[in-house]
């Protein structure tokens, strides 16, 4: 049935499991710097940008997410390529998150590395999808 | 972590029980019992870190330290995997004072109070400096008076009786001091503190730390005591007086100095009087005593001087006055602005003779049980009324007051705070006979003053409750003529204190006010 249907149904299931997860991966990341901010010294210049990269993170998450699955669904390359874009930031906040941020828990650290596993995933999986899309 | 040795108090020496030590040897380590410090970690909320073990193996013969270097791993999901943070798991060491840093430093650390987060408070001050300006400016009670190059002295006795000239004088603060300086005909001219000069050489700063503002100290007036302690008060009070030697006297000696300041309700002196008594000594002396004293006034007020505030302090002159006649309802209370003279008491003299006693008296002070007392001498000549009279006169005084305030601070103006003296006449002898016509002399006068303790049980305040004063009267018999009788004649004051035992309040205990729905029950009822 491929010959109608371009949209990529695995890509889909990813967008929206990461979708849940990524709700889940936030409040608990948010909880932590709280735990941190009590029990730990966290001063203010530390703990601003890790709430602000939270945020932005948040955003962009949201954004990437809407978009990827738009052009999944439409089949049109431009919002998933701006999507795979994204993704590459997401990625680094990631990574920020893992290893750069104030105080990295192991409970950080599975985290991020469950979300970086879904992204790179989905980096493939949407690598594919447009590549049936041009073609 | 394998250095790391907490129980390492000796240098180069041997530390009982302290496994890790590195000077112990072998042998060091065979003779002790157990490890005190069996483990040295980092922080043991990392997730894995360096451990040192330190243990004694007591079945060896002869018992051997084990030291092993493991790594802890902490189980738990929130143990720190890494931080970026390098002061979070150690207390940051101190800066070390350089010329650079020194001012930045004291900046800091100066005040009473410090925080981690300077910066953060220092917001908070540079909003507050401004509005605070005027306030720190003004004097507060206490503050020590500040002229133009130090501060407002009064000198006064410390540890000894020498006079010490570093006593600063206190806003508000009502002193008096009495010292001993050293000073002989020789050295007088060149010692400061006996020459009028020195007390009112410098200015008084009107406002603290503000130079603009200075209020000259004037001299008031200057009395002149002589050497067999005559004073007289000099007229002309505005030419500096120093000391000078004449006819091998010193003479223009300060002997005491009384200033008066004048202050508005603002915080500000606006005024500075000095009053001088100025003496003379002679070769032989070889110290004097100078008399100091400061008193505040405020502007555009009457000195009212308080016995407390608001109860009565003990060794304060009660506080006593009139009601003004011819009100039906008594507006103000009048009293004598002399405070030791509002009620008072027959003062003993040497003499103990009652006629020659001038009218003595004495203030009465608050919580000071009295007794004092003179001898009368009565003759054949003297008539009933005139010596009843004289009597009267001795006991009371001339202005006996009619109310007394219950507290030290009652204002004229409420009448309700003033208790009113109630008076009773006793009889020494009982007489039985309604014809009293021989004689009743008054001879003794007693004030009881009854007062409570009032107010809170952490700082009660005396409050004068009753006053009664009782005169007994005694039977004048006739004396043949020419013979002479003594009387004593007494007076008392005597303080009861009638305050019942405090009380603690306790709260109540609170209860559960729990009411179930009126259908709880529904189906049985």
């Amino acid at each position: 049935n491929s010959s109608y249907q371009l949209s990529s149904v695995p890509l889909q299931i990813l967008f929206y499991i990461n979708g849940i997860y990524y709700i889940f991966y936030f409040l608990a990341t948010l909880a932590m710097i709280v735990y941190k901010s009590e029990v730990f010294s966290y001063p203010d210049d530390f703990l601003a940008p890790d709430l602000a990269l939270l945020f932005i993170m948040a955003i962009l998450e949201v954004l990437r997410l809407y978009l990827g699955s738009k052009g999944n669904l439409t089949e049109e390359e431009a919002p998933l390529g701006l999507s795979l874009v994204m993704t590459v930031g997401s990625v680094i906040l990631s990574v920020y998150f893992l290893v750069w941020q104030t105080y990295v828990l192991k409970a950080d650290v599975i985290l991020n590395a469950l979300l970086l596993f879904t992204y790179g995933l989905e980096s493939v999986l949407k690598v594919g999808a447009i590549a049936a899309f041009v073609s | 972590v394998a250095k790391l040795c907490v129980c390492d108090l000796l240098v180069a020496q041997c530390d009982v029980n302290c496994c890790c030590d590195p000077d112990c040897s072998a042998a060091d380590f065979s003779l002790f019992t157990t490890c005190s410090v069996p483990i040295v970690t980092g922080d043991s909320r990392l997730c894995s870190q360096k451990a040192a073990i330190y243990s004694l193996d007591v079945e060896a013969n002869p018992p051997e330290r084990i030291f092993k270097l493991i790594d802890q791993v902490n189980p738990s999901l929130f143990c720190i995997h890494t931080t970026n943070y390098k002061e979070a798991l150690s207390f940051g060491s101190p800066q070390m004072p350089t010329s650079e840093n020194f001012d930045q430093l004291l900046k800091e650390f100066e005040g009473a109070t410090f925080s981690a987060e300077p910066d953060s408070w220092n917001l908070n001050t540079d909003a507050q400096s401004p509005s605070d300006a005027n306030e720190t400016y003004r004097y507060e009670y206490g503050v020590p008076i500040q002229t133009v190059d130090a501060f407002l002295r009064l000198p006064s006795p410390v540890v000894s009786s020498w006079c010490s000239d570093a006593n600063p004088a206190g806003f508000l603060v009502n002193q008096a001091t009495k010292c001993t300086r050293s000073v002989s005909v020789e050295t007088c001219g060149n010692i400061q503190a006996v020459s009028m000069l020195f007390y009112i050489n410098s200015s008084i700063l009107a406002k603290l730390h503000e130079f603009l503002f200075q209020v000259n100290i004037t001299v008031q007036s200057v009395v002149v005591q002589s050497l067999n302690g005559m004073w007289t008060s000099l007229n002309s009070s505005d030419v500096l007086r120093l000391p000078m030697i004449l006819d091998e006297l010193c003479i223009n000696i300060v002997l005491g100095v009384s200033y008066h300041i004048t202050y508005t309700d603002a915080g500000e002196i606006i005024e500075a009087a000095a009053s001088f008594v100025l003496g003379a000594i002679n070769k032989e002396a070889l110290s004097i005593q100078q008399s100091f004293e400061i008193s505040f006034t405020q502007v555009n007020t009457k000195p009212v001087p308080l016995s407390g505030n608001p109860g009565y302090v003990v060794g304060l002159p009660v506080r006593a006055g009139f009601r003004p006649q011819g009100y039906p309802f008594p507006v103000e209370i009048l009293f004598n602005t002399n405070k030791y003279g509002q009620l008072t008491v027959l003062q003993s003299t040497s003499n103990q003779d009652c006629l020659a006693a001038q009218g003595a008296r004495t203030p009465v002070l608050f919580g000071y049980n009295m007794v004092s007392g003179c001898k009368l001498r009565i003759t054949a000549a003297m008539k009933c009324q005139p010596l009843t009279q004289t009597l009267l006169d001795l006991l009371k005084g001339q202005t006996f007051p009619e109310y007394v305030a219950s507290f030290g601070n009652s204002r004229a103006q409420d009448v309700l705070d003033w208790v009113p003296i109630t008076h009773f006449q006793t009889s020494e002898q009982r007489i039985y006979n309604t014809f009293q016509s021989s004689c009743q002399i008054p001879i003794s006068l007693e004030i009881e003053v009854k007062w409570t303790k009032y107010g809170s049980l952490v700082n009660p305040q005396a409050r004068i409750v009753n006053v009664t004063a009782t005169i007994t009267t005694t039977t004048l018999k006739q004396l043949p003529s020419g013979r002479e009788r003594t009387i004593p004649v007494t007076s008392s004051v005597v303080f009861t204190d009638i305050s019942s035992p405090a009380e603690p309040g306790y709260k109540a205990w609170p209860t559960i006010n729990v009411k179930l729905p009126f259908d709880f029950f529904f189906p049985f009822v």
